[in-house]
């Protein structure tokens, strides 16, 4: 007998247009720029990537980008290892704080953070001055030596620390506990239990962070440029873009960048789906957390203050510079003013690119509502044929670089009536709200699974249609998923950066983060507006991550990992 | 009010069958039972009668209706599911009411049709209340209320009593029961407990591995069960092969025992077929001092004895080294020590003669 698939009229056309969106606007973008790397005077060849291979910028672009990105993950695996266990493994007073206090610093852009930090460690800025004046040093110190790869690896690194804890501690605590009992009952203890019964054990869960760190830091094209760090990948297909018709090596550079990401990506399947450890026995043990005593607590509230304010000083030195007046070889501004939030809303670049901003995350959050709600649901209550394929399309968004899809969306629709360079507000809506759908999806999934069938079922048993027990009972009962997912969607939105600056190029379409960039080039009082667009997209963001939170409780880390 | 009948009604999840051409017939007003046990497919069977699920063979009547293949929004069903299926997000009054809503009743006539099943399992001053705030006896009379408030034509309870503790599971039967005679509609209910079934059902199928392998009264089933399977799954029962001997005066089996008696007989069954002699424990009586050793009379040595305070049980090894539990009422005195030699008879009336070939219970019917 066949399987019956729930298969109406309405359900295949919607299926199919699933099918021509993630067609349209996943991969044909990519399909055109590996066309157009390898398919050269219509014929196969390696003609490109033999040029980025061998031309001394691009190597060292590349290899510039391969040692952020291993800097940057070695880096965020010190910082968070020794975190995951000490929050894992005790209780204490304020976990709950502190689980809210790490997640602070991802969500606040380090596009942002990179202005203020510039500030700050500046060759002239307060950091230096302080220290002359206090007689450390006679000297400045170029603190961002190395052309701005250090600068660069710290903002990557105090942005991307939580997600690697985020991944580390949900392995942790996913080890059967008498799994280290066993071992210690055996003899074993301190870093060598760790080394040879704990850690293993969590490498599936380490790998996973991990991998995303580096193609994280390996892609990000925000923080290099404000840094002016222009030697590496992303910022070296940002450049190509606007003559990309002499210079076609970007397709190649793409190319090269998706190739990575699908090789770590089934790095990581292999190591993790050979290690796939089954915990078996677990929940009679009454969790591996303990107590922390008086002195325990005090360390870790120390470690997390000391972190997360370090975490935050980029955000809060842009906050100081926002309020600047004249701020020249001192240590703290001269004076202080508020006319540059004034100037946000008066400036015309600054204000109408709030406007184009909110206009574009209200479609593309409507967009990822819509599209999220429906996917989710088709995976979660229906059975309809290629379920794995529609959840493994929908969020690949979530493993491809910003940087990847923007470029493609650019140069494969260049000269349709979606030409990015003529009006780019479309392709924007879309490239914003296919890079979040993943979100929305997550949230909404979660929400139906967490949601039992049976209360759906004595809805349509008393008499209700789908649809109607769809909107009295089931959206109702997910309404805190929905709107979390909305929420993150719409802020990240609000403040994307990869997509924003590759799409937009005329000043009228700018949104804010393209504004924040332009601002920065400007030399009279272009930093001073920048910071406080900066400090009002860090509140926005703070603001519906607090929003999201109160809906989603503790749930909300589960968003953040892969 | 309607009856239900399923005819050859098939269900099947991928390559399992879960539900093998079972008919049934449920009578209007009638109190039936599906009974079996876990995996046995009697929830899929509640279930494709609700709507849930669409049999791949056979068809579902309401009376005279063919509802095969109707959505289950339309077939004016009651189901109380096992885990209650309380929406959280509404109150009490929300709940029950919400059936009525969807069929536009009137809000002064919904309101007095939802105070009225409210009041009926004592819910009345829960109204306000959010499921959450209820215990799971005061969900249950809720759910109970939300699916009769409706006036279903079928109520359907899947396992509604198995998250209660013992004593309010006592407690519910009889309210169930009360609300049966009081409303007199038709009532499916699934369970795997056989002491409910025993308890509260008009009729009831057993069920084995998709299939039904014997309806009928409780006192049928428990009296007169017509497999091994039915006899083992309702009450405690002694089985003894034997072969049929020649019908004399009742049917007679030879034994490792000796001959033993029975009065009745399967149809089906010949002279020199393999038979179960099935006997309950409490057809076995002791047989004091010298008596007259009689037909279906054995010897064993009792091995253990363990007092319930109404009764007695004992456990006696007979000569052919087979154990038979056999239970003492009202056991004012102990009748025998472990390690006595005692007598037994077997009641003729209450030994019940059962196919013994084969396992396949299933083809018993």
């Amino acid at each position: 007998m066949l399987k019956r698939y729930d298969l109406s009229v309405g359900m295949m056309l919607f299926l199919g247009s699933l099918l021509v969106f993630f067609g349209l606007f996943l991969f044909y973008p990519l399909w055109y720029a590996f066309l157009n790397a390898f398919w050269i005077d219509g014929r196969l060849s390696f003609e490109f990537f033999e040029f980025m291979l061998t031309n001394p910028v691009y190597v060292e672009s590349i290899l510039n980008s391969f040692r952020l990105a291993m800097v940057t993950t070695i880096v965020t695996t010190i910082v968070a290892l020794p975190l995951a266990f000490l929050l894992v493994r005790y209780d204490f007073r304020g976990k709950g704080l502190v689980n809210g206090l790490l997640l602070v610093p991802m969500v606040l852009p380090p596009f942002v953070g990179a202005i203020g930090m510039r500030q700050m460690f500046a060759r002239f800025g307060s950091v230096n001055l302080l220290l002359i004046q206090a007689g450390l040093i006679d000297e400045p110190i170029d603190f961002f030596g190395g052309g701005g790869f250090l600068g660069v690896v710290v903002l990557e690194v105090l942005h991307l620390y939580p997600i690697m804890y985020l991944n580390v501690a949900a392995a942790l605590s996913n080890i059967d506990p008498s799994m280290d009992e066993a071992a210690r009952n055996l003899g074993s203890r301190g870093f060598k239990l760790f080394r040879t019964v704990t850690f293993p054990l969590m490498l599936p869960g380490y790998f996973a962070g991990a991998i995303i760190v580096f193609i994280w830091a390996f892609t990000d094209l925000g923080t290099p440029l404000i840094f002016n760090f222009r030697r590496v990948v992303a910022v070296e297909i940002f450049n190509s873009i606007s003559d990309l018709n002499e210079n076609p090596v970007a397709y190649a550079l793409v190319v090269l960048v998706v190739l990575l990401t699908v090789f770590f990506f089934f790095l990581s399947k292999s190591v993790i789906g050979g290690r796939r450890y089954e915990m078996i026995s677990r929940g009679h043990v009454s969790g591996a957390s303990r107590q922390a005593s008086t002195g325990m607590t005090f360390l870790i509230w120390g470690v997390m203050i000391l972190l997360t304010s370090v975490a935050l000083l980029p955000h809060l030195s842009i906050v100081l510079t926002s309020f600047t007046d004249r701020w020249f070889m001192s240590v703290f501004p001269e004076s202080y003013t508020l006319s540059h939030y004034g100037m946000v809303f008066d400036h015309p670049l600054s204000s109408t690119s709030i406007q184009i901003s909110l206009f574009l995350s209200v479609l593309s959050t409507a967009l990822d509502v819509v599209l999220g709600i429906s996917i989710a649901y088709l995976l979660t209550r229906t059975n309809v044929p290629f379920k794995g394929v529609l959840d493994g399309v929908a969020m690949l968004p979530l493993a491809l670089p910003g940087i990847v899809l923007a470029f493609g969306y650019l140069a494969s629709y260049s000269g349709t009536f979606l030409d990015a360079r003529h009006f780019p507000l479309p392709l924007l809506v879309i490239a914003y709200g296919v890079r979040r759908l993943p979100y929305m999806i997550r949230s909404a999934y979660a929400g139906f699974q967490q949601t039992s069938v049976a209360l759906e079922e004595a809805s349509l048993n008393l008499g209700a249609t789908r649809l109607r027990t769809m909107f009295r009972v089931t959206f109702p009962l997910i309404l805190a998923n929905l709107v979390a997912g909305g929420i993150l969607c719409f802020s990240f939105a609000m403040l994307e950066v990869s997509d924003s600056l590759v799409l937009a190029m005329k000043d009228e379409y700018f949104p804010i983060t393209r504004a924040i960039y332009a601002l920065m080039g400007r030399i009279a009082d272009g930093a001073y507006i920048a910071s406080a667009m900066g400090v009002f997209g860090m509140f926005l963001l703070m603001a519906s991550l607090f929003l999201a939170g109160r809906f989603l409780g503790r749930r909300m880390g589960e968003l953040f990992r892969v | 009010m309607v009856s239900v009948t399923l005819d050859q009604v098939t269900k099947r999840f991928d390559s399992v069958i879960a539900v093998d051409r079972v008919s049934l017939e449920v009578e209007e007003g009638e109190f039936f039972f599906l009974l079996g046990p876990s995996g046995c497919g009697k929830t899929t069977l509640l279930r494709m009668i609700a709507g849930f699920y669409r049999p791949e063979g056979g068809h579902v009547r309401f009376g005279d209706r063919d509802v095969t293949d109707l959505p289950p929004n339309v077939r004016n069903t009651g189901m109380v599911f096992q885990n209650y299926a309380l929406w959280p997000h509404m109150t009490v009054r929300k709940n029950v009411e919400y059936g009525l809503a969807m069929r536009n009743v009137e809000r002064s006539e919904m309101d007095r049709r939802v105070d009225r099943a409210l009041g009926m399992v004592q819910m009345g001053a829960y109204a306000d209340r959010s499921p959450n705030q209820l215990s799971g006896g005061q969900q249950q009379r809720v759910a109970l209320a939300r699916a009769l408030v409706i006036e279903p034509d079928v109520v359907l309870m899947d396992e509604p009593l198995s998250n209660l503790d013992a004593r309010l599971r006592l407690e519910m039967r009889e309210q169930i029961l009360a609300l049966h005679k009081e409303i007199g509609t038709t009532m499916i209910y699934v369970t795997h407990d056989q002491k409910e079934a025993l308890a509260m059902s008009n009729r009831m199928a057993v069920m084995d591995s998709g299939r039904v392998v014997q309806v009928g009264t409780p006192r049928d089933l428990y009296q007169r069960p017509a497999s091994r399977f039915v006899a083992d799954f309702i009450g405690e029962i002694n089985l003894i092969p034997g072969k049929l001997l020649d019908a004399g005066s009742g049917y007679s089996v030879e034994t490792g025992l000796g001959t033993l008696r029975a009065e009745e007989c399967p149809a089906g069954l010949a002279k020199g077929d393999g038979v179960l002699c099935a006997i309950r424990p409490e057809g076995l009586a002791f047989l004091e001092g010298e008596g007259t050793p009689g037909d279906n009379t054995v010897t064993g040595k009792v091995h253990s004895v363990i007092y319930l305070g109404e009764v007695e049980q004992y456990l006696i090894e007979l000569v052919d080294g087979t154990m038979a539990k056999m239970v003492e009422h009202d056991p004012v005195t102990q009748r025998a020590q472990p390690g006595d030699d005692v007598r037994l008879r077997f009641s003729p009336t209450r030994v019940v003669l059962l196919p013994s070939r084969g396992e396949g219970d299933a083809e018993a019917l």
